[in-house]
């Protein structure tokens, strides 16, 4: 019986130390309350930030649950990366994200569409058929943020729905994907913040190494990018933080820039 | 009952000129005219009636004292008359095989046999001829018309000929006036009347045919891209089968490349049918378009005529650029990749200082982005222009960009977008000249407002709007696209341009979509929207609605566009006729016209016919050369044309011709009496019909070839002069009595 308390007890202690630590974590990285549309975020552009909204896996999703995963880091991060491809670029884009699903039909307005978080997501599947007749119009999906084994599998569980017959392959690294605009030859891992202070470990779950994986189509151009073992939102969102290293907010903005113009030219 | 009025022939007023034989001065008769005139008003004026009785009675009596006075004078007719039998009649007989059609043949024959003959023999001396390539002399009646060529104007110039050693007084041609070898041109026609000799003309056949189904013309692209879209406009007509269907087949080599049914026009009417097919793979290829034979037709050999299309084996280049990231550039991307003929090189800047570039075939290529030089910029042959301000481009490359449509003769295509035409200055730059639309002095053109597009009337003909094969249903199909995502405000299209879509924003109004037009050696369109991605995404990704768009429209922008030597043939294939006329442009390495180039055609044709030929310089034509060679065998010919300055190659050409003999006869088979009325008319002779012809011995006798006489015929003492007095006369006496005038 005091085996039996003592383990308990053991467990209080471990959870109360992840809660107090991802506390800490939350003060040091606080939510931004100002959800305040930018100015110009109505400004009709040539490019809009498409950011996909889907149901979560088994009701699942840790403490966005009741947002729905797919609201990770929104919409600071979108805002934030979006000023940086206005910087950075000649695209004209939008200020402001605009969120699709794949009920309705409005998400062919938006070839580009981001998914955060789809180790949590979950299609039905007339939702993955969409997806997939998504891509094979001409639309581009990039995922991100979703770590280890187990995510993995819930994330390709959905997505075979739709594209079973294509294979999902590792991205080399000549593939015009890491140098459209910008040469990414040496990429490393872009920890999210759970990951703070990134001194020893920048990886969640069992996702050790980061993973530039796609889904190709026919013309073998990539069709669905996805960004595993890695955090490109965090970076995004954070970039404005001292607490978090410049190199991989450098290396966020790099990836979505070039993961926008490739959709954009291939 | 002319001859009887008027004692002489009609045809001696017409051939004669008329004159006074009194040899009294005429212009004592005019004046005598003007003094009874003045008398005969003095009188009847002093009467007591009203002023019109006495116009009216005063006139018939002035009328009447004319007449007298002019039969005074003794008006006659002087008229040049042939000497009996010193005179020869050339009797010359078509005997191509169209005669022998209805029998045209026998028919004329039997014409001269019945009486015809003798008559002119009986006045003449006759010479027979038969009239087919050439003239030829008969020593009898023809009996059959086998000839495959009909030349009307040789064989009458033949005919004109024989003149230089005999009296020849008038010519008779008995003709259904097929014509087949090019028709009679106007110079021809000129050394006829020079000769002055009448040629009379008797008609045979039936003007129009009564059950019939002719292709009177089909006009095919000479040359073609691989697997290009082409279409074929065919003209046809009918006597016997209005209304009815039946089916148009264009055919390479008995494959079948398309085939649909069309309804006929009404009898006698011509109607105009357009057919699309795929050119196929590269090579020459004889295309057949014909119509189905249908029951109880009088000539069936008329439903099929046969054209060369050279399928070419290149892969134009176009290089499209853009000044920003953009969907439309991903997707006309895409859409050209499908076309295995196209290779699209594109360039866009994606940050402040850097290009992405794709489709290029060396590092080096493009990598200082827009070219600058001639031959950097003349190795493509078409450029699109995407959204850039024209302020990116230095002066230099403004210019190279409409030399490049009008000396190049590429094919320039611009886009819309939020920083071009007007919004980009482009209505201040050279380059506006050649764009087909004029585009407002003002920016604020470009707007992110979804529109509906719909064809034009222009745009319902085009191949290149041409996204299903019915007319009907391709209307249809523009009509359900997807709103485009934006669109930009031009101008009106520029005279000669053609507007072959439109948008209507939701917002209303009207404004060209694609709009297209030739600028000097070159073509140039507008498609004002950056957002026709709209299709593709907007759309099932089966339907291919917006990748076929863009390959035609691509494919349009470069398959005319030739390299620096451009050769044709004047006729695509030669019916009976051996002379080949070939031509060629030819361009230095510049692309200015060479005039000191030495140009040479080397000919392959059927059964290892083989030839060269130089072809000299035209005068006063810069860059232009021409040469002639003779193709006496039926068939295909491949023609290869090579210019060279000094050791230099400049480039060199492609062609394909056809020789066909016995072909053309079949078509045009219906008499055409306005070739046989205009021959006699422009030479002084008459038309006949079979039916009349029995006046043409009498007729004949008034010309003045030959060895011939002028008679002068007196005319004051005929019945028509004798009545025309008394009716006067009897007009006035009746008059006077119902007015009490007497």
């Amino acid at each position: 019986m005091s085996k039996r308390v003592a383990r308990i007890a053991l467990l209080f202690l471990l959870a109360g130390s992840l809660w107090a630590f991802q506390r800490g974590i939350r003060n040091l990285f606080p939510d931004s309350d100002d959800e305040t549309p930018p100015a110009d975020g109505n400004e009709k552009a040539e490019f809009m930030w498409a950011r996909l909204r889907y149901s979560n896996f088994q009701g699942g999703g840790g403490m966005w649950a009741r947002r729905g995963a797919w609201t990770v880091d929104y919409p600071k991060a979108d805002r934030q990366f979006l000023q940086g491809v206005r910087r950075l670029t000649r695209l004209q884009t939008r200020s402001m994200e605009h969120i699709v699903d794949l009920i309705s039909d409005d998400i062919f307005d938006y070839p580009f569409v981001y998914a955060v978080e789809v180790g949590h997501w979950s299609l039905p599947d007339a939702q993955a058929r969409k997806l997939r007749e998504f891509t094979d119009r001409g639309g581009f999906l990039m995922t991100d943020d979703f770590h280890g084994t187990f995510e993995w599998d819930v994330f390709t569980t959905s997505l075979n729905k739709g594209f079973g017959d294509r294979p999902i392959t590792d991205i080399e690294n000549d593939d015009p994907i890491f140098h459209v605009v910008f040469d990414l030859n040496d990429r490393v891992q872009v920890p999210g913040i759970v990951n703070y202070p990134f001194t020893t470990q920048t990886y969640e779950y069992d996702g050790f190494e980061p993973k530039w994986r796609a889904v190709r189509d026919d013309k073998g151009r990539i069709v669905v990018g996805i960004c595993h073992n890695m955090d490109q939102g965090d970076a995004w969102e954070w970039a404005d933080s001292p607490r978090y290293p410049e190199k991989y907010a450098s290396q966020a903005y790099r990836t979505g820039i070039n993961y926008i113009i490739y959709a954009m030219t291939h | 009952m002319f001859e009887f009025l008027f004692n002489y022939p009609l045809t001696v007023y017409r051939k004669g000129t008329l004159v006074l034989a009194s040899g009294w001065p005429p212009w004592l008769l005019g004046a005598l005219v003007l003094a009874a005139g003045a008398l005969v008003a003095w009188l009847f004026l002093r009467k007591p009636l009203p002023r019109q009785r006495a116009l009216a009675l005063g006139g018939l009596q002035w009328a009447a004292i004319a007449l007298l006075l002019l039969m005074l004078w003794q008006p006659a007719v002087s008229v040049s008359q042939l000497k009996p039998q010193q005179n020869v009649v050339a009797v010359v007989v078509d005997t191509s095989r169209s005669m022998a059609l209805e029998e045209r043949i026998g028919k004329a024959t039997g014409l001269l046999d019945s009486g015809l003959l003798e008559q002119l023999k009986k006045r003449f001396p006759v010479r027979l001829y038969g009239a087919a390539r050439d003239l030829s002399r008969l020593e009898s009646l023809p009996a059959q018309a086998t000839q495959a060529v009909t030349n009307l104007g040789a064989s009458l110039q033949g005919a004109t000929g024989e003149a230089a050693t005999l009296p020849i007084g008038a010519i008779v041609l008995l003709s259904d006036g097929a014509d087949n070898a090019g028709g009679l041109d106007s110079s021809t026609m000129a050394a006829l009347r020079r000769s002055r000799i009448p040629i009379h003309t008797i008609g045979f056949g039936r003007e129009r045919m009564d059950r019939d189904l002719e292709i009177t013309d089909a006009q095919i692209p000479v040359r073609s891209l691989p697997d290009a879209r082409l279409s074929a406009t065919v003209t046809l007509r009918q006597s016997g089968y209005a209304g009815k269907p039946v089916r148009l087949t264009v055919q390479d080599g008995g494959k079948t490349l398309a085939t649909r049914e069309i309804r006929l026009p009404d009898d006698g009417q011509s109607s105009r049918e357009v057919i699309s097919f795929q050119s196929g793979p590269a090579g020459a290829k004889a295309v057949r378009v014909s119509l189905a034979v249908l029951d109880g037709e009088t000539n069936d050999k008329n439903n099929a005529v046969t054209r060369l299309v050279n399928v070419e084996d290149r892969k134009p280049r176009i290089l499209y650029f853009e000044g920003e990231p953009r969907w439309e550039m991903k997707f006309i991307r895409r859409a050209a990749e499908l076309d295995a003929n196209l290779e699209l090189v594109s360039i866009v800047r994606t940050t402040q200082n850097k290009f992405y570039r794709q489709g290029v075939t060396d590092p080096k290529e493009l990598e200082h982005g827009f070219p600058d030089s001639i031959e950097e910029l003349f190795r493509y042959q078409g450029i699109i222009i995407g959204n850039v301000e024209a302020g990116y481009f230095n002066p230099q490359q403004q210019s190279l960009l409409k030399e490049f449509a009008d000396r190049r003769g590429g094919g320039v295509l611009f886009l819309g977008g939020r920083a071009t035409l007007s919004d980009g200055g482009w209505n201040h730059s050279p380059a506006a000249d050649m764009l087909p639309v004029l585009l407002a002095d003002r920016k604020g053109t470009f707007h992110r407002e979804p529109a509906a597009v719909e064809l034009t009337v222009a745009g319902r003909d085009s191949l290149v709007t041409r996204v299903e094969e019915s007319p009907d249903k391709n209307m249809a199909k523009w009509k359900s696209l997807p709103m485009i995502a934006d669109y930009q405000e031009t101008g009106a299209a520029k005279p000669g341009a053609l507007v072959l879509a439109e948008f209507h924003p939701t917002s209303g109004g009207r404004f060209p979509l694609l709009a297209t037009q030739n600028f000097g050696r070159g073509r140039v369109a507008v498609f004002a929207t950056g957002g026709s991605w709209r299709w593709q995404m907007g759309q099932d990704s089966k339907d291919m609605s917006h990748e076929v768009f863009w390959q035609q429209l691509l494919r349009w922008l470069v398959s005319d566009v030739s390299g620096r030597v451009a050769a044709v043939t004047t006729r695509q294939v030669y019916e009976d006729e051996p002379r080949i006329v070939i031509q060629a442009g030819v361009r230095d390495m510049n692309y200015l016209p060479s005039a000191d180039a030495t140009v040479e055609a080397h000919i392959l044709g059927p059964g290892g016919v083989a030839g060269v030929v130089p072809l000299r310089p035209v005068t006063g034509v810069p860059g232009a050369y021409t040469g002639e060679w003779l193709a006496e065998a039926p068939g295909a010919y491949l023609t290869e044309i090579v210019a060279k300055q000094g050791e230099t190659e400049l480039g060199r050409d492609v062609l394909n011709f056809r020789r066909e003999d016995g072909v053309a006869e079949n078509f045009r088979t219906e008499q055409n009496r306005e070739l046989l009325e205009r021959i006699a008319q422009q030479t002084g002779g008459r038309y006949y019909k079979p039916e009349d012809a029995g006046r043409l011995p009498q007729e004949i006798e008034y010309s003045d070839a030959g060895i011939s006489v002028k008679e002068t015929h007196g005319i004051w003492n005929t019945p028509a002069a004798f009545l025309l007095f008394a009716g006067m006369k009897a007009a006035e006496w009746l008059l006077r009595r119902k007015w009490g005038a007497v």
